[in-house]
C-alpha cells in the first residue's frame, strides 16, 4: 500500500530566495569609475614590438602626440613610414642621416605651410622613440639631424617605472 | 457623522525590489570594454632642449671680440659627464674629476661590471652643493657624452640620476635638470 501523502508538507510554501546584489553593484561601480578615469582617447602613441623596446626611466612627463621618429633595431621610421630600411648603410663619417633629413625637412615644410595657411603653430617638437639597445652614435646622429631640420625640441619617449 | 478611520496605518509597506538587471547588463558590457582599451604601460617623455641649429657665423673679427668680452663676464661651469666602457667621468673644460685611485674614470664600474650610478649621483650632489649660488650661469646644465656604442638605456638611466636628487628631508630637488648632448667620444 502506498503511503498517504503528508499533510504537513502539503501546506509548506516553497522557499523563496533572492541574491543580494548590493555589494557586487558597489564593486562594479568602483571598477567602472576607475576604468573610465584611466580611459584615454588619445590613441596609441607607440606600437610595441620586439624590434622597438623603449628604455625604462623613473621620471618623465605625460607624452603628447607629435611627429614621431622611431629608431628600431634595424630601421628608422618617421610617423610609421620607413625612411632608413637598413641601419648598416648609414655612413660612419657623416653626422646627418640623409634620407631622414629630407623626410623631416618635408614635414617641417608642411608644418610651416600649415602655420601660414591655418595658423597652426609650428611647435618644433618631435618624439624620439628608440630601442633600448640603440648605440649612442645612431641616437646622436638622429638628434643632430632633427635639430638641423628645425625639430629642435626633442623628447625621448620612455616607459615609466613605478 | 464621524469620518471613517484612516486605513493608511494598516496599509502594508510596499515591498518592491529595484530591478537592477539592466544596470548589471550594462556593467558586464562596459567593464570588459574599458579593460580592453585601458593603457597598462605608462609612457613618459624626457625632454631635451637643444638650441636651434646655428647657421655659419658671419661675424667679423669685431663680433668675435665682443663675444669674448661677454664670455669673460659670464661664469661658466661647463660640466660634462662622459660615459665610456670603463666607467663615467665627470669634468669640465679645464679639469677632470679623478677617481679614488687617482687615475681612470671618476666613477669606475662596480665589481659586477655595471655602472655605479649611485656614486655618480653622490659626486654630482657634492658638485651641486659647491657651485650653488656662486653665480654660474649654467649651474643647472650638464653636457652628456658617451662612446659610440653605449646603449640608449644606459644614457636614459644616467639622465634619470643626473636630473634630480633627494635631500636629507626627502624633498626632491633639481640636480642638473638641463641635459644637453655632446659629441661622440672617440
Amino acid at each position: 500500500m502506498a503511503f498517504q501523502p503528508s499533510k504537513s508538507k502539503k501546506n509548506l510554501t516553497k522557499e523563496e530566495g533572492s541574491l543580494n546584489m548590493n555589494s557586487m553593484m558597489d564593486m562594479m561601480t568602483i571598477i567602472l569609475l576607475f576604468l573610465l578615469k584611466s580611459f584615454s582617447t588619445e590613441g596609441a602613441l607607440v606600437t610595441p614590438s620586439e624590434e622597438l623596446r623603449l628604455p625604462v626611466s623613473q621620471q618623465g612627463e605625460k607624452p603628447k602626440k607629435e611627429l614621431s621618429v622611431m629608431i628600431s633595431k634595424s630601421m628608422i621610421m618617421v610617423n610609421d613610414q620607413v625612411v632608413v630600411p637598413d641601419m648598416n648603410v648609414i655612413p660612419k663619417d657623416q653626422m646627418i642621416i640623409g634620407p631622414l633629413a629630407s623626410k623631416l625637412a618635408e614635414y617641417a615644410q608642411q608644418e610651416r605651410d600649415l602655420e601660414i595657411d591655418v595658423g597652426k603653430e609650428f611647435t618644433h617638437q618631435v618624439n624620439i622613440q628608440g630601442d633600448e639597445k640603440l648605440p649612442f652614435e645612431i641616437l646622436f646622429k638622429v638628434m643632430f639631424t632633427c635639430s638641423k631640420t628645425e625639430f629642435y625640441k626633442m623628447r625621448l619617449v620612455t616607459i615609466k617605472k613605478g | 457623522m464621524a469620518y471613517k478611520p484612516s486605513m493608511r496605518g494598516k496599509a502594508e509597506a510596499l515591498d518592491m525590489e529595484l530591478d537592477i538587471r539592466p544596470v548589471m547588463n550594462l556593467m558586464v558590457v562596459l567593464i570588459p570594454l574599458l579593460i580592453a582599451s585601458a593603457e597598462w604601460v605608462k609612457l613618459g617623455v624626457v625632454e631635451i632642449n637643444v638650441p636651434p641649429a646655428k647657421g655659419p657665423s658671419a661675424g667679423g673679427p669685431g663680433d668675435a671680440q665682443d663675444e669674448n668680452k661677454v664670455k669673460e663676464k659670464e661664469m661658466k661651469l661647463g660640466l660634462k659627464i662622459a660615459i665610456a666602457h670603463d666607467g663615467i667621468t665627470i669634468g669640465n673644460a679645464s679639469a677632470l674629476l679623478e677617481g679614488e685611485q687617482g687615475e681612470g674614470p671618476t666613477v669606475p664600474l662596480t665589481a659586477e661590471g655595471k655602472y655605479d650610478f649611485d656614486l655618480l649621483k653622490k659626486k654630482l650632489i657634492e658638485i651641486k652643493k659647491k657651485v650653488k649660488g656662486k653665480g654660474f650661469k649654467d649651474e643647472d646644465r650638464v653636457v652628456l657624452t658617451a662612446s659610440a656604442d653605449i646603449e640608449y638605456q644606459t644614457i636614459i638611466t644616467t639622465m634619470d640620476y643626473v636630473q634630480t636628487y633627494e635631500d636629507d628631508k626627502g624633498d626632491i630637488l633639481p640636480l642638473f635638470p638641463q641635459v644637453n648632448f655632446g659629441s661622440i667620444l672617440q
